[in-house]
């Protein structure tokens, strides 16, 4: 029973994500709604959606879309605990995309030419925005000599004060990663809905939970991660990365959707450039 | 005196092989001859392992007998550069004919005024060497093996009246031979007779049809490679100028220092030139691409263990002559180009042999750039990267072949619905893309150890984000395509070839235990090399290097998770797939969604009512970006960028 | 244990209906009534109401204007695909009847004519505030309706 503790603190984390990732998702909704002067529903509204669609009927197209999206759920929950583990921050990446993989795979598995499209495009935001998360990566390993997590903790300095702009440039990605407006265009929410639902159009019932369910796990994740460059104390990142989730709302609310061209144009010129810049003048001054 | 003989029969043995094939032209003797091939083969790669690892990680031999092996090596040298002078003549393509003449005048002035000191050791085996020796010697003949089948429909295809098997099969097997002796020897002269023989074999098979297109690529095959045997040779004289040897293991572990000025760099450089050219890298990309019209073993063959191999091979050899220097930064930025550039071109491509060729370019860019960066990791990542990627790719080239030949086509949209037609084929191909692309599977891990090698050199460590970003875009698109299905009911059974299924099967397994045994995998074959090496940076070798594995003892600690549980998580999702095909039941199957106008209850979804109650079928393809990414749009810029870069190369060092 | 479950799921069934809306022959103005709910005024979020426009992940299907041989074909079809429980509600009096147009060569007539409604919403067109009743009376039908599937489901079992 050496790894009793471990085992204990990965089982609360896999309970806890999801309630904390459903009320922030509550809280999104409420807050929207605010801002578009409504009243909103109530703040557990995202586990009345999940707990209705588990009690749906389980259609399905074919035999193999659940798999995709137990794999789309398993790694995320595998990438949440390896941040809750303060393991290699690289790797946690690469377990992401598999997860992300695994969805896009699942969409692509059935003959609906809205699920295939939404599918391609969420590979474009993928292709968007991994660069930019790997350079992330490479300059928390040039400020901390490390890719684990870990390092980051004992690091003496907060991440912010050596990655300002990498910092900007994941908050800017972190746009597209939760599927907000402007970038909302694989899964379209709100009532954007040119391509019905984009990607997750042909999943229903279970299959639908458990993707909400896997996006209150990425959410809480991503804002995990963001918090890390505010470490020490960690109450400060988990306020900030508060701060950066409403801002993310705020910009959800007020810009209207682009094209994945501008998406290309301006992740890549902007994000990659600000993450790169920063990379380089880390690197000059060693 | 046993190991000679193991050494003679992993070079000598195919080309008895090839005797053989010539001469036995019944379908059942190369059956038998082919499979015997392999098992024998095999079996010499695995004794040599024994011998090198009870030899303390190193054997170089010499030769004592009566018999000038040298003199001979050399004399089919010079008949191996005149046959090419004549192929130029009787092909009437001055070009391959001027180049041959080149090479032969180097050559020959090199011998009769050099006065040539041949090394005592003419062979040398390392783990480098043995890791290639074990990939040509048994990916190769599997591959062979692989051909027995797929020829004998290939020649039904193209309705051949006189089967050209034997001839197929004796290059083939010539071919194997010349690598394996290539990878072992520690002449640099013998090196370059073999080089020169994988040379005029490639033509020889990419020209094998015989149509007009196929002989045009192997001409372009041929006089692009020979550029490189003329970089190569001049590279030759130029190394033995400054030091004075042709051992290759001497040339390598002279320490650059204050020593690496003058023509030492060049003569190196040329050799990294004569790797590009034979692993295709940018600009001289476009032989491995045309290479696609051969039947697909030959490109499964040239993709994977051999050829492309020997250009990676040989700049991994001599990575450690100038680790370090600027000469390897820049061999690093020509490689992550190539990776970058690949990867991009592969999106825009539709056709699947195209697409894995330009993923093996950019794979080839990566070892070769993980080879210019020259720190331990990297020569790491280098060795392991050859290791996946020459199985993953020697699968998928299989895999595309069967493809081809079951539904006619090797347009990645015609893949749609594959599940159906071929479950087994489709299964296998998926877990090759996988094994290219995601976590937990070896090329991923390689790619990893890259972006930590290359964190101290910034624009190589870009250009391995973007292009592995690149990376997941085409292979995402290609397995969504072919995974696309809808409910079957029950599932179709596939027939297939006996030497076809067993060499698919045979492969996969080598894919998914080569990404198991990751952690034996290096601490047996790499971690040795690099400590032989003696690179810098040795502490990195030992010292427990965040999540990455090196001296973490004996499992691979992928980030918090041994990577077996990885697998083993894989594994149970995997293995949920009957239970859920089991517990699907008709009632619950719903057709796609379509806006209401689905033509009829049919659940697969593929047609509606357009307007004017016209019956259209759904086509949804898959984004190419054929304006962005096109060929015709990047290929000039891109192959000027990259001659910009080898020019810098040179420039730089001289 | 399980049947706490069953509860939870029963309670987020009521609090959760989202909304597919399917324009059968209608002239619009129910449709711009359906869609006021959604203005800040109406808000029908507050009742956890989600227009998702696509009927896989629906439960309750709108329908305004009558049925014709047009599209009665595309009616079912998103009839078909949504998933059970689910409910229809008609809105306006030519999903309830026909309407005006109930006499025409073309027409079928209302919606009960081919789908099993369970709220009709009479008005031409009728108030948003009625629409979400409507809504919310059919929400109220969906536990019945559950029971019946898993009826059918015990039914197909015991086949087996």
């Amino acid at each position: 029973m050496k790894y009793l503790p471990e085992i204990i603190i990965a089982l609360i984390t896999i309970i806890a994500a999801p309630i904390i990732g459903g009320l922030l998702t509550g809280l999104d909704r409420k807050l929207t709604a605010r801002m578009q002067n409504r009243i909103g529903p109530p703040l557990l509204q995202p586990f009345y959606d999940f707990f209705k669609l588990l009690g749906k009927e389980k259609i399905t197209l074919n035999q193999t879309q659940m798999v995709y999206v137990l794999c789309y759920l398993l790694f995320a929950i595998m990438a949440l605990i390896m941040l809750v583990f303060k393991q290699d921050l690289l790797m946690l990446v690469f377990i992401l995309t598999f997860s992300n993989l695994s969805l896009v795979v699942g969409a692509t598995s059935v003959r609906s030419p809205f699920s295939k499209i939404g599918a391609q495009r969420e590979i474009i935001q993928m292709v968007a925005y991994e660069p930019v998360i790997l350079m992330m990566t490479v300059g928390i390993y040039l400020t901390t000599k490390s890719f684990m997590i870990e390092s980051i903790f004992q690091h003496d300095q907060p991440m912010i004060a050596n990655l300002p702009l990498v910092f900007l440039a994941f908050v800017f990605v972190l746009t597209i990663k939760l599927k907000k407006s402007p970038f909302d265009f694989s899964t379209s929410h709100h009532g954007h809905q040119e391509l019905v639902k984009g990607i997750t159009t042909e999943f229903s019932g279970l299959q639908l939970a458990l993707i909400e369910m896997t996006d209150w796990y990425d959410l809480v994740l991503l804002l995990g991660m963001i918090s890390l460059f505010f470490a020490k104390p960690l109450w400060v990142g988990i306020l900030i990365a508060l701060a950066s989730y409403f801002l993310e709302i705020v910009i959800d609310n007020i810009s209207a959707r682009v094209t994945w061209r501008w998406m290309l144009k301006i992740v890549w010129l902007f994000g990659i450039g600000a993450a790169l810049t920063n990379i380089i003048w880390l690197y000059a001054r060693r | 005196m046993e190991t000679y003989l193991l050494l003679a029969i992993a070079i000598l043995l195919p080309v008895l092989c090839a005797g053989l094939c010539s001469v036995i032209r019944g379908r059942t003797g190369r059956s038998i001859i082919v499979t015997a091939a392999l098992l024998v083969m095999s079996v010499v790669a695995v004794l040599l392992v024994g011998r090198i690892t009870a030899a303390g990680g190193k054997l170089a031999l010499g030769l004592e007998s009566p018999i000038d092996f040298n003199l001979i090596v050399e004399i089919l040298d010079i008949a191996l550069i005149v046959y090419i002078i004549y192929i130029g003549f009787s092909l009437k393509k001055m070009l391959i004919s001027t180049l041959a003449s080149i090479q032969l005048a180097i050559v020959l002035l090199f011998e009769i005024f050099g006065s040539v000191k041949e090394p005592e050791k003419v062979f040398m085996l390392d783990y480098l060497s043995l890791i290639m020796v074990l990939l040509v010697s048994i990916v190769g003949p599997l591959v062979a093996v692989f051909a027995l089948g797929y020829m004998q429909e290939h020649e039904e295809h193209q309705h051949m009246k006189k089967s050209r098997q034997p001839r197929f099969f004796v290059i083939i097997f010539i071919f194997l031979g010349a690598m394996n002796g290539l990878v072992i020897t520690n002449n640099l002269m013998w090196m370059g007779f073999f080089w020169e023989v994988t040379t005029v074999c490639s033509f020889l098979l990419i020209s094998h049809d015989r149509t007009e297109e196929a002989v045009r690529n192997g001409i372009r095959a041929l006089w692009i490679n020979l550029v490189g045997g003329i970089a190569f040779v001049l590279g030759i004289v130029m190394i033995y100028s400054v030091s004075g040897t042709l051992a290759i293991d001497e040339i390598v572990s002279a320490r650059p220092g204050a020593a690496f000025a003058g023509l030492l760099p060049i003569g190196l450089g040329m050799l990294c030139l004569a790797g590009f050219t034979k692993s295709a890298q940018f600009p001289f990309q476009s032989w491995l691409l045309g290479a696609m019209v051969a039947p697909t073993p030959v490109s499964g063959l040239l993709h994977s263990s051999t050829m492309v191999k020997a250009g990676v091979y040989l700049v991994v050899r001599f990575a450690p002559a100038f680790a370090g220097t600027i000469l390897g930064t820049i061999v690093a930025v020509v490689g992550g180009f190539t990776f970058v550039v690949g990867s991009a071109l592969a999106i825009s491509q539709r056709n699947a042999k195209r697409v894995l060729a330009y993923s093996t370019i950019a794979n080839l860019g990566l070892i070769i750039c993980c080879a210019g960066i020259g720190t331990n990791i990297a020569l790491g990542a280098a060795m392991l990267l050859i290791v996946f990627h020459a199985i993953s790719k020697g699968l998928l080239f299989l895999c595309v072949g069967t493809i081809e030949h079951g539904i006619g086509s090797r347009d990645i949209e015609d893949m749609q619905g594959l599940m159906k037609k071929m479950p087994f084929t489709t299964v296998i191909t998926v877990i090759g893309m996988i094994s290219m692309l995601l976590p937990p599977f070896g090329v991923l891990m390689t790619k990893w150890l890259a972006i930590e090698a290359a964190v101290h050199l910034p624009i190589v460590l870009v250009l391995i984000i973007i292009g592995s970003a690149f990376t997941v875009f085409f292979w995402a698109k290609w397995i969504g395509i072919i995974l696309t299905m809808s409910y079957k009911t029950s599932m179709h059974v596939e027939k297939l070839k006996v030497s076809v299924k067993t060499a698919l099967s045979v492969l996969t397994l080598f894919v998914l235990s080569a990404s198991i045994l990751i952690v034996p995998l290096f601490n047996t074959f790499v971690a040795p090399q690099l400590s032989m090496d003696a690179l810098g940076d040795a502490s990195s070798l030992t010292s427990g290097n965040g999540g990455i594995w090196l001296g973490n003892g004996n499992t691979l600690n992928m980030g918090g998770f041994a990577s077996i549980g990885f697998f083993i998580v894989l594994f149970a999702i995997v293995l949920t797939i009957p239970i859920f095909i089991r517990r699907t039941k008709p009632e619950k199957i719903k057709p796609p969604y379509m806006g209401g106008e689905n033509v009829n209850d049919d659940i697969r979804g593929i047609e509606f009512t357009g307007p004017g109650d016209k019956v259209e079928s759904v086509i949804v393809h898959n984004y190419y970006f054929k304006n962005l990414l096109g060929e015709e749009r990047l290929t000039l810029v891109v192959n000027l960028i990259a001659g910009a870069i080898i020019m810098i190369m040179f420039g730089v060092v001289i | 244990m399980g049947n706490i479950f069953q509860n939870i799921i029963s309670k987020s069934r009521k609090k959760s209906p989202w909304i597919v809306h399917f324009d059968c022959n209608s002239c619009n103005g129910c449709d711009i009534e359906t869609l006021a709910c959604l203005t800040p005024l109406y808000d029908v979020e507050r009742f956890g109401i989600v227009n998702v426009g696509n009927p896989k992940h629906a439960d309750v299907l709108v329908v305004t204007g009558s049925v014709n041989n047009r599209n009665v074909r595309a009616l079912k079809n998103i009839y078909n695909q949504i998933p059970e429980p689910k409910a229809v509600v008609a809105v306006g009096a030519c999903a309830c009847s026909g309407g005006v147009f109930k006499e025409c060569y073309n027409v079928l007539g209302g919606i009960d004519q081919v789908l099993p409604v369970d709220v009709y919403v009479p008005g031409c067109c009728p108030r948003p505030e009625a629409i979400i009743d409507g809504i919310v009376m059919a929400v109220g039908k969906m536990d019945e309706k559950a029971a019946k599937m898993k009826e059918s489901r015990n039914l197909e079992a015991v086949n087996d």
